[in-house]
């Protein structure tokens, strides 16, 4: 059985558009999935209802199930679904801006009570991003952005998630860094057995560490498959990867675009 | 002006200052939690000062028993007030959030005397009304106690937002998407600091209480408390501890020098005009937050 399965979900902003339109996917236990698509698709949309997080924008899931271990989640607040073990690392990292790291951390840790339980869980965050360390004292708002982003992923996992759902989590950063980055998911998903949704525009990158990945345009999904056959896909390969058509000679381009072969 | 006299203004003015404090303490821990900034603080503190008195006098309790109690039920009172009527403003404009509050200050003045009686009462903590000589100097004995209880509270309050409970309810104001996002419960937090607010208002309403009688003037205690909150940064604990040491030398100092020359009633404008240059000179205080921006 899956995990997490979001099942012809809906999802409509201030009572009228339609963001989300039947959308379904799932992550397999300790999958590592990635959704990928252009700005505005419904991917971020997605990711919310999973979390809970749609009520604060005004936003609400109007057709559809989402079953987390089984159970239905959507009538769940957003604090229970992280006590259930999923937890969503936000877009634009989003940490708390004046609170050091280590704060930061010990924030997420309200489902626990157990001080010292609390302390060696911070101690091994600091041990996975060594970097946090170095910068302990200063406010996470004056880190740069990749470290934001490896504290907003520590402070994710100091809730011990099942699913840790991320939103663009190479936004904004250099190739090295996105690099290192993903390479954080990875390990953390193989040594922690988590299953990782990743959201992405950065295809080239999500496609090299997931296992498998759906195509979203308009609201819909479009396309799913395990990430080799995703990769080799002529259409994924000229609208996402920018390697399709080899050496374009612009001086015979026609003015008409190159029908995809799905209806969106 | 002689020195003794100017030195008893300042310390008996440090003092006051330090029991305005208290008050501004409670509206910058709800401002530090949820980003509202609570004008029914004052009435908040006749209310407390209020129960004390009526617990105290209708049931014969005695003040050891009944301020816990008036603790207690404030506290009740600080989490309904955010359940009934603040966390139906989430979302509304800041303007919607502010007449609420200023609504809930006027609508206490008048309901909370009209129930328990308008005529001073008197709450007794057992302070006894005779001075404390120090060399020359003459300190009123309530005010010393009352700003060695707010002092103290004070600092405890700085403790707290370092604890781990402190450090949520500093997440809390700092993004609340994100604070859900990692599961804390933003609304049960902002409850209690509604509730810690409350009672931290209940102390202050009884030692002023204790100094000048219980009645609906405890409330105009807000325009002082607000006066420190904005000149201390609205969102820092230190910040209100010495901007209350300023206003209140400022205003024992305004009261002892200038009215003799200009016949009285100096005491009220200091912190009308306090609020009225912090605004225009340094509109976000003096220890306020920044705001981090990254270039």
């Amino acid at each position: 059985m899956a995990l997490l399965s979001v099942n012809s979900v809906e999802v409509v902003y201030d009572q009228v558009s339609l963001a989300v339109k039947g959308a379904s996917l799932e992550v397999p236990q300790a999958g590592l999935v990635a959704l990928l698509g252009a700005n505005g698709a419904g991917k971020s949309t997605i990711l919310k209802s999973i979390s809970g997080l749609l009520a604060p924008e005004r936003g609400a899931v109007t057709r559809g199930t989402i079953t987390f271990e089984g159970e239905d989640i959507l009538a769940l607040d957003p604090p229970t679904r992280v006590r259930r073990g999923i937890v969503h690392v936000l877009e634009g990292r989003k940490v708390f801006e004046h609170l050091t790291p280590l704060e930061n951390l010990l924030a997420a840790t309200t489902m626990y009570s157990d001080r010292a339980r609390i302390d060696e869980m911070a101690e091994q965050m600091f041990e996975l991003f060594p970097r946090l360390k170095t910068r302990a004292k200063a406010k996470a708002g004056y880190l740069s952005g990749g470290e934001q982003q490896m504290l907003a992923i520590a402070r994710a996992l100091m809730t011990r998630p099942k699913l840790l759902m991320m939103d663009e989590p190479s936004l904004g950063l250099a190739p090295l860094l996105v690099d290192e980055i993903f390479d954080i998911i990875t390990r953390i998903n193989r040594e922690e057995g988590v299953a990782v949704l990743l959201v992405e525009q950065n295809a080239v990158a999500a496609l090299d560490v997931v296992q498998h990945a759906y195509l979203i345009e308009q609201g819909r999904i479009v396309m799913s498959g395990p990430a080799e056959v995703l990769r080799e896909n002529p259409d994924i390969k000229e609208a996402y990867l920018g390697s399709g058509a080899v050496a374009v000679d612009y001086h015979a381009v026609k003015h008409y675009r190159r029908r995809k072969r799905w209806l969106a | 002006m002689d020195m003794i006299l100017l030195l008893e203004l300042a310390l008996n003015g440090v003092f006051v200052g330090l029991m305005y404090a208290l008050l501004s303490a409670g509206i910058v821990l709800i401002y530090k939690t949820s980003g509202i900034a609570n004008l029914a603080q004052g009435a908040l503190a006749m209310m407390g000062a209020y129960t004390v008195v009526v617990l105290a006098n209708s049931f014969g309790l005695s003040m050891w028993v009944a301020i816990p109690l008036a603790l207690a039920v404030m506290f009740a009172f600080g989490v309904a007030l955010e359940r009934v009527a603040l966390r139906r403003m989430i979302g509304q404009p800041v303007i919607m959030v502010i007449m609420l509050t200023i609504g809930l200050e006027i609508f206490l003045r008048g309901v909370i005397p009209g129930f328990f009686g308008a005529a001073v009462k008197r709450l007794d903590l057992g302070i006894s009304n005779a001075p404390i000589f120090v060399g020359e100097l003459l300190l009123n004995r309530a005010i010393l106690i009352g700003g060695g209880v707010s002092l103290g509270l004070i600092l405890l309050s700085i403790l707290f937002f370092n604890s781990r409970f402190g450090i949520i309810m500093r997440a809390v104001s700092d993004n609340q998407t994100a604070s859900w996002s990692v599961g804390i419960r933003v609304e049960r937090a902002i409850a209690v600091a509604w509730g810690l607010s409350a009672c931290m208002a209940t102390t202050s309403g009884v030692l002023w209480g204790a100094t000048q009688g219980v009645d609906w003037s405890l409330s105009l205690l807000l325009i002082k408390a607000l006066a420190i909150a904005i000149l201390g940064g609205l969102d820092s604990i230190v910040g209100v501890l010495i901007a209350g040491i300023i206003v209140g030398l400022a205003e024992s100092l305004a009261t002892g020098i200038l009215d003799p020359i200009v016949g009285g009633g100096t005491r009220d404008v200091v912190a009308s005009a306090i609020i009225l240059l912090t605004l225009l000179f340094r509109p976000h205080g003096l220890f306020g937050r920044e705001h981090i921006e990254r270039v």
